[in-house]
């Protein structure tokens, strides 16, 4: 596993919101080549600002982040060759599809990312036609995005994303407010991206897919810095851990023949 | 009651516009259809119908005119429009609003020429008639033309075809998210109106309600201003560097050529005829 290509690395990563939030306050992380990493945290924790830092849509206030053994900061984008490469290689799912689908149909949509990084039209009509495949989505592309589910937006947001081939694969809440079968989908499509060599990094607080999209995780204490990271394991059997950083709770709760108290890992997971 | 009766128009008006929003907006009912305006490639579509229009400008004969009529109603069958539907949308108010502009025109004081009926003072002349006539006629041609069109075209699919007027890729784009976000857009408004109510639950002022609506606008705007630096975020992360590209996908068959040769010859005959009657 050392030696594969380090992708991201951080180091004393600090970012405000609007200069005077604190989101970051001293992350290190370091991710490598086809790692399967979950971030997970409470709400507000942060976890979307790294990803967006990783993604190079911002940059932190202090501290530094490394893609590819390259420092990001805003002059190295003005770069067009290491931009095209980076955004060539990284792929971001935002957390609200409503963000990412802006064009006016799903198919424009699909193609909106490997059109702009220059792939050959024949390409990417061959990538739109394996992706909707593969996505259950055949039907979906002369549709404008406001007239699909949450379910099918955050599909064709996936689509769209991998369409560009990336080799990182960042998601930031992938199957929240999902249908449990919507949910069982989103996880296959993340689990199959990793199968084919891609390195994903996933934030989420469904605890309860955790174990299957992530070997490694890097939690978020309440300090907004990385409170404890290793494998997926370890971290998701200390529950103690968990329920400290609102990842878990436990309630009493009523079957037909009994009541009974045991840890949760999200609202619906009740049995 | 004044008060409350106000507020009953706030809620109205609001309810009014975002239902025509939907309706007008979101509608393709027609454009779905499987009809002969719908098979044509956009494009040949939209330079076809450019021409059209071209041709009831140039004409000066109220019987070509009259066959570019029928011709429109023609297509709206063979596209599958209801020519009721089509009738509705394309001949009652439009020209009505017309009629009450060009009213004067019919004339003598404007237009001076032989009389064709008195009314006292008030003399209508051929000449003035006969350019009321022409006008209207341009009028309810062009129309029904921009009707065919708008009604037999998915609106995203009419803004990529603008592009072969030479409308800058950055314009087409602009105008396919203003399309896409409006309904977002739509939605919050609607939502936002149903919160208030839920809370309020009886009528209110109209000074409240007029306050009410100020707030839910200025909020609006700031969502908008988020959506928008967000957006870009996400257009940046797909690569995009200031100049989009679009995916090119449509494919002229012989069938939009031989359209597009007949909307040329209809083009070129109103041009002919004008000649002609000089």
């Amino acid at each position: 596993m050392n030696a594969k290509e380090v992708i991201f690395e951080t180091r004393d990563l600090h970012y405000a919101y609007l200069g005077k939030f604190p989101a970051l306050c001293g992350v290190d992380m370091r991710i490598r080549q086809g790692e399967k990493i979950a971030i997970i945290g409470a709400n507000g924790s942060g976890k979307s600002s790294l990803l967006k830092i990783l993604d190079g849509l911002i940059f932190p206030d202090r501290g530094d982040i490394f893609a590819f053994g390259t420092r990001l900061h805003e002059d190295v984008f003005c770069d067009e060759d290491f931009s095209q490469a980076f955004r060539s290689r990284v792929g971001f799912v935002f957390q609200d599809p409503d963000v990412q689908l802006f064009c006016p149909t799903v198919r424009e949509d699909i193609a909106f990312g490997p059109l702009q990084l220059g792939v050959a039209p024949d390409e990417i009509k061959r990538r739109i036609g394996e992706l909707v495949r593969d996505f259950g989505i055949e039907e979906l592309l002369d549709r404008s995005p406001y007239q699909l589910s949450v379910g099918e937006k955050r599909k064709v947001a996936i689509a769209s994303t991998l369409a560009v081939a990336p080799r990182v694969l960042i998601l930031d809440e992938p199957t929240a407010g999902l249908d449990p079968a919507t949910m069982r989908h989103i996880v296959d499509i993340i689990t199959k991206a990793h199968e084919e060599g891609k390195t994903v990094v996933t934030a989420t607080h469904d605890m309860h897919i955790v174990q299957e999209i992530a070997d490694t995780i890097y939690c978020f204490g309440h300090d907004k810095k990385i409170a404890r990271y290793g494998p997926a394991q370890e971290i998701l059997e200390d529950r103690q851990f968990l329920e400290a950083h609102n990842l878990v709770h436990t309630h009493r709760h009523r079957h037909p023949d009994s009541v009974h108290t045991h840890p949760h890992d999200h609202a619906e997971h009740h049995h | 009651m004044a008060g409350v009766k106000g507020s009953a128009f706030i809620e109205r008006s609001m309810l009014s516009v975002l239902l025509f929003l939907k309706e007008s907006i979101f509608a393709e009912e027609y454009a779905l259809k499987k009809g002969f305006l719908q098979a044509i490639d956009p494009r040949i579509k939209l330079a076809s119908f450019l021409l059209l229009l071209c041709a009831a400008i140039a004409t000066t004969d109220v019987i070509f005119l009259a066959g570019m009529y029928g011709l429109c109603l023609c297509l709206a069958v063979s596209s599958g429009i209801e020519l009721l539907a089509f009738l509705k949308r394309t001949c009652l108010f439009v020209p009505l609003f017309s009629v009450c502009i060009v009213f004067p025109a019919l004339f003598g004081t404007f237009s001076p020429g032989e009389p064709v009926l008195a009314f006292g003072v008030f003399v209508i002349t051929r000449q003035g008639l006969m350019s009321v006539t022409l006008l209207l006629g341009r009028i309810i041609v062009s129309v029904s033309l921009a009707a065919l069109l708008n009604m037999t075209t998915r609106h995203t699919v009419l803004l990529r075809v603008l592009r072969i007027v030479k409308i800058p890729q950055i314009f087409v784009l602009t105008l396919g998210m203003c399309y896409r976000y409006i309904f977002l857009f739509v939605e919050i408004i609607e939502n936002t109106y149903l919160a208030i109510k839920s809370r309020i639950g009886s009528p209110i002022h109209y000074r409240r309600g007029q306050r009410i609506v100020g707030v839910s606008i200025a909020n609006l705007c700031q969502r908008s201003f988020e959506l928008n630096q967000q957006v870009y975020s996400a257009m940046l992360s797909r690569g995009y560097r200031g100049e989009p590209r679009q995916l090119d996908e449509y494919r002229v068959r012989p069938v939009d050529w031989v359209w597009a040769c007949c909307a040329a010859c209809v083009c070129a005959l109103a041009v002919y005829v004008t000649i002609l009657r000089r």
